[in-house]
């Protein structure tokens, strides 16, 4: 064959190649179109086979304008790629859209309760002074939940406790979670730091402040030189912990058979009347109940606090009325997540 | 207890404002529960002058007034009261006043004329009790004044606690007032101006023993005229809360709001000739004031004479005895009971007066006879008569002791946790007239009722306690009162550092995990009410040996015997609950009132009952659910409840716990809450409980949708850790599985036949149920049984043999005990 024959034919082949190419509109077309053209048993290759009757120097000649040949249909079929590409991409994303901005189904809403939510927060806040807590036992006798508490028989100060009693003679449930103090400090050598919540139970109409079963959190400090500024320290903490860091608090006297001097908090609120709320009470552990737990007051001296549970979570999460946490209505639950 | 005001500047200067003085009180622990001004409901009522007073021309029972009410301000008003004259102050109601009975005062013609207000009598304005006529201000009343300015008074409601008695009066007020602003407390004792006979001509008084009344005084006052007290000591008594009866009764009541002194006085008439203070005969009864026949206990103490009981001691006087319009001569009585007689025979007799709060309480003996001279000296103010001469007294000789209290000033500084001064310390004490001085060599301070220490010389101070301080008895009540009237607020806060103890573990770790994973399973965590109706402790007879082997809970101490309230507040809340499980129904039951038709609720709670050792209780989880599982997404189908679901949270609930559940058939009896064909019994290590659906019988029961629970006791759900995993590299051979497939007959129970499995084939990691169906293959009323068996082998067939021996063996010991049928064996 002559070189003109040849470079002619090679020519006609890029034509035609790129007509082709620019008539291809698929992806798929394309890789097939480029493998009939310039795969190994492809028309490019076919042509040159007859390089083998030209003449030696016409040889390399040959092989330039076929190289020239094989890459202007290299870079057609690369521009058409590129570009049947991106229309494929265009196509495929807007066959495949959805409205985006549906809700999504509900995730089931689940909770858990205010009542031991708040006593989790409390141990969560007196746990980064040291205290752990410790569970009691709801139904007390007369002796632990009373008398070792220095509240004795035919005081007036049991008035403070109106008190269901069980068959069962000199049983009751506990008042208070304050007995907790003298099972504790019977179990536990001091140094002590403890908080004890649960359950209490009074003889007292409900109202929505006021139930026949609450719960307590009763807390502990026993060692060697636990004063009351430290009591106080404490008990500032703890209030910021629960009502935010700018919580206020006033300490003032209050009365307590079981600790000497007692104290009642009041934390800064802007709901009440003159901007305080009473949210719990406190004191120097008695001597006398030190002496009852087994830990000699003149080495030892403590502090001992307790707060009302339901109050604290009613002013955590603004509920109105304390009826509402024992009524365990799921949508009220489910609001407080 | 209320105060007014005006009483208590009798006593003391109070320089304070009312809000100062109730903020200054409540800081030193008496806390002031409110502020009212007594009359401030007297809207539109004034200070009138009458101008004319004239017969109404119509009306005999009517006059016609002209009353000034302000400077140019002149009204007619007609009024029916027969005690006005020209010239007299009066209270005026102007129209539009609203009267404390709810009237509202309009311009009325009365019997043809007008009448443009009302002229008020004490009963109306609620101020005295009397009703008859008008009320007849000072002559100098300020005409056009507010009445509730003019009569008007501030009120504090102060919160006396209960180891403070002496502050249940205005004297002991006083003091802690005076101790604040520094003023000096004085109190005038009345003169009283005997004569006429002796008191021990025809009196005597015996006391029986001396312990129930260590002291008591009695006072004659002959020739009274018994009527209303004087409007002023009517309106005092009624702001401070009590209620006017008559000038003798009056003078009581005021004396005890005075001094804190409950006296009585009898008609001497009614008193025969030898009063004894002595317990009460059994069976002996007496009518009391409130016209109760009460039947006496031998424990209660009374005054009596000769013939019977007068009056129940220090809780309420007798009717037969009671001070009448009649009454012309009274017996004071002026005693100090035992405190703990009274407060027992208040509450035996449900009785709570003024005067048994205040003997409750305690008194000191020198206010016997101080108050019998000035409740004798009102009456005679108020109701005339002459005070015979002298008292009869128990206990002439005893007076009021200043009682010695050691403390270590260095120990207050040490408990504290502030410097305060020995000097400091004994200047605040001497506020409230508790002189000190340093304590004499070999002092001892008291620290508790059985234990004193030596006090060191030098370091020791003595505090003289007046008599009415009957709280003090410590050293720690002397720090109390320094703490108290330095200031609390003048404490700085500071933080216990150092001694602090030793790790202990955190005991609601394993609970909380539990319920933080139930609560992300979409469940509502509820808390209901250990004390329910005896109907809902009833419903769920659940077995005691429910929870048995490695569970160390208490319930093995459990008996059958549920716990009863001796003093329920009511039949819904009278007795302990065994089971959560009703409660939760009852919770259940009341969403689906409030439209939840589904829901799933969970509580960690205790269960209650009797036991060999006294009463015990426990800690257990209880499950409820009902209806679909969550929402669904539009165009997809959500799943309900069902037993394999509930299961489902059961296997992620132990596995928290390392335990494992097994489900075994209900026996008979297990419970009458469950569906006996839908309902299974848990048991497995660390784990024990009941799971199914509500039975039909059940009240709470409907069609759709269905409700399902659990009650599950967990190892460590009182007091536990979630187990620490041990990690085991597997090996690098793969695990190989066997399924077994059995054609079981009707009534084998699937968890029978994994108990087995478990039991027969040890090499087993792990048996689950993988099918099971009827149809194809399986004989009516059977079941095909697929059985999971899972082995991890260490090295390539290295259990081959083993495993299929022991699949054997299963397969063998099923057929013969449940009669089961190999449908297939196949490797996979």
């Amino acid at each position: 064959m002559e070189l003109a024959a040849l470079e002619k034919q090679l020519r006609t082949l890029q034509t035609e190649s790129i007509k082709k190419i620019g008539a291809a509109d698929s992806s798929a077309a394309l890789e097939e179109l480029g493998s009939s053209l310039l795969g190994k048993r492809g028309a490019l290759t076919d042509l040159l086979r007859g390089i083998g009757a030209l003449s030696a120097d016409d040889r390399p000649k040959i092989g330039a304008i076929a190289n020239e040949v094989r890459a202007a249909i290299d870079t057609a079929l690369a521009d058409r790629r590129s570009a049947a590409s991106a229309a494929e991409l265009v196509t495929r994303i807007s066959a495949e859209s959805v409205d985006s901005t549906t809700p999504g189904p509900l995730p089931q809403l689940g909770s858990l309760h205010p009542i031991p939510e708040t006593i989790g927060a409390i141990a969560q806040i007196m746990a980064s002074f040291g205290f752990t807590v410790a569970e009691g036992q709801e139904i007390e006798d007369d002796v632990t939940n009373f008398q070792l508490l220095n509240i004795p028989e035919d005081h007036p100060s049991r008035d403070l406790w109106d008190t269901l009693y069980l068959r069962e003679p000199g049983q009751l449930l506990r008042t208070h979670t304050s007995p907790g103090q003298i099972r504790t400090m019977r179990a536990v050598q001091p140094p002590i730091r403890v908080i004890l919540p649960g359950r209490c139970f009074r003889y007292e109409a409900v109202d929505a402040s006021h139930g026949f079963e609450f719960h307590q959190v009763e807390g502990l400090l026993v060692d060697k030189g636990a004063t009351l500024a430290d009591l106080k320290g404490i008990l500032d903490e703890l209030a910021r912990g629960l009502f935010g860091a700018s919580t206020r608090t006033r300490f003032r006297p209050g009365y307590y058979p079981f600790t000497e001097p007692s104290v009642a908090v009041d934390v800064s609120w802007g709901g009440s009347k003159d901007g305080w709320m009473t949210i719990l009470g406190a004191g120097m552990v008695h001597p006398i109940v030190l002496e009852n737990g087994g830990i000699d007051p003149e080495t030892h001296q403590g502090f001992a606090f307790g707060l009302g549970v339901e109050r604290i979570a009613m002013l955590r999460h603004q509920i109105p009325d304390l009826r509402a946490l024992l009524e365990n209505d799921i949508r009220m639950l489910r609001g407080l997540r | 207890m209320r105060v007014p005001l005006s009483w208590l500047r009798e006593f003391v200067d109070v320089q304070l404002t009312v809000e100062q003085l109730a903020d200054a009180l409540t800081l030193r622990g008496l806390e002031v529960r409110g502020v009212e001004r007594w009359g401030a409901n007297w809207q539109k009522m004034v200070v009138g002058e009458l101008l004319e007073v004239s017969p109404h021309p119509r009306a005999d029972r009517l006059q016609l007034t002209k009353v000034r009410v302000g400077k140019d301000q002149i009204l007619e008003v007609v009024c029916g009261a027969r005690n006005i004259a020209a010239g007299q102050r009066v209270p005026v109601a102007l129209v539009g006043a609203l009267m404390p009975d709810g009237r509202l005062i309009e311009r009325a013609e009365k019997m043809g004329v007008a009448s443009e207000g009302m002229l008020c009598s004490g009963a109306e304005l609620d101020a005295t009790d009397d009703g008859d006529g008008i009320l007849i201000l000072d002559a100098k009343a300020p005409i056009g004044t507010p009445l509730s300015d003019y009569l008007g008074e501030e009120v504090i409601d102060v919160d006396v606690k209960p180891n403070r008695g002496d502050l249940l009066s205005l004297l002991g007020l006083a003091r802690e007032v005076g101790g604040i602003t520094g003023s000096s407390v004085k109190y005038s004792v009345r003169k009283l101006s005997e004569g006429g006979v002796a008191v021990s001509d025809g009196l005597a008084l015996r006391v029986e023993r001396e312990a129930d009344a260590p002291r008591v005084v009695l006072r004659v006052v002959d020739g009274v005229k018994v009527g209303a007290a004087p409007d002023a000591v009517q309106m005092r008594l009624k702001a401070a809360g009590l209620r006017s009866i008559s000038n003798v009764v009056d003078a009581t009541n005021y004396i005890m709001l005075e001094l804190g002194k409950p006296t009585h006085a009898f008609d001497r008439s009614a008193v025969g000739e030898a009063i004894q203070i002595r317990h009460a005969k059994a069976k002996e009864q007496l009518e009391t004031l409130d016209h109760v026949n009460r039947i006496l206990d031998a424990d209660d103490l009374v005054v009596a004479d000769e013939r019977g009981a007068l009056a129940l001691a220090g809780v309420m006087g007798g009717a037969s005895s009671e001070v009448s319009a009649k009454t012309e001569s009274v017996v004071i009585e002026s005693a100090i009971f035992s405190p703990i007689l009274i407060r027992r025979a208040a509450q035996r007799h449900s009785l709570r007066s003024e005067a048994s709060h205040r003997f409750e309480r305690g008194q000191e003996l020198d206010l016997a006879p101080l108050a019998a001279d000035q409740v004798a000296a009102l009456i005679t103010a108020w109701a005339g008569g002459t005070v015979r001469k002298g008292h009869l007294d128990s206990n002439p000789t005893t007076v009021g002791q200043t009682r010695q209290i050691a403390f270590r000033p260095q120990r207050v500084r040490q408990l504290l946790g502030v410097e305060i001064s020995d000097a400091d310390q004994g200047k605040l004490l001497g506020g409230i007239s508790l002189a000190t001085s340093p304590a004499k060599e070999g002092a001892s301070v008291q620290i508790t009722a059985k234990r004193s220490v030596p006090s060191a010389k030098g370091e020791t101070l003595v505090a003289a306690v007046p008599p009415w301080r009957r709280d003090l008895e410590l050293e720690a009540d002397i720090t109390e009162e320094v703490a108290r009237l330095y200031g609390y607020d003048h404490i700085p806060p500071t933080l216990p550092g150092r001694d602090l103890p030793g790790y202990q573990p955190q005991p609601t770790a394993l609970r909380d995990r539990i319920r933080s994973l139930l609560a992300a399973q979409g469940l509502n965590e509820a808390v209901t009410h250990a004390l329910v109706a005896k109907m809902l402790s009833e419903r769920h007879a659940e077995p005691l040996n429910l929870v048995s082997g490695p569970l160390a809970v208490s319930e093995g101490e459990a008996s059958n015997q549920t716990l009863l309230l001796a003093n329920p507040l009511s039949a819904d809340h009278d007795q302990l609950r065994r089971s959560l499980l009703p409660s939760l129904l009852d919770r259940a039951e009341a969403n689906l009132r409030y439209g939840a038709v589904s829901g799933a609720l969970f509580e960690v709670g205790r269960g209650y009952a009797g036991g060999k050792k006294g009463p015990t209780e426990w800690t257990r989880l209880g499950l409820i659910v009902w209806g679909e599982m969550g929402a669904a997404a539009p165009g997809s189908i959500v799943r309900c409840w069902d037993l394999d679901e509930l299961k489902r949270l059961i296997r992620m609930i132990t596995s928290a716990a390392s335990a494992t559940p097994r489900y075994m058939p209900l026996s008979a009896g297990d419970s009458t809450l469950l569906h006996p064909g839908r309902a299974a019994r848990i048991a497995g290590d660390g784990v024990a409980g009941l799971i199914g659906e509500l039975h039909p019988a059940a009240p709470e029961w409907r069609e759709s949708p269905r409700i399902l629970m659990a009650e599950i006791a967990v190892q460590g759900l009182s007091a536990g850790q979630p187990a620490v995993r041990r990690i085991v590299l597997p090996p690098t051979t793969p695990p190989i599985q066997r399924d077994v497939a059995l054609a079981a007959p009707g009534g084998v129970s699937v968890g029978d036949l994994m108990a087995l499995a478990e039991e027969t084939v040890p090499l087993a990691n792990s048996v689950e149920l993988f099918d099971l169906f009827t149809g194809a293959g399986v004989e009516k009323g059977g079941r095909s049984v697929g059985l999971r068996f899972t082995f991890q082998p260490s090295a390539a067939s290295e259990l081959d043999d083993a495993i299929a021996s022991q699949l054997d063996a299963f397969t063998t010991r099923a057929a013969k005990q449940h009669g089961t049928r190999v449908r297939g064996a196949e490797a996979e």
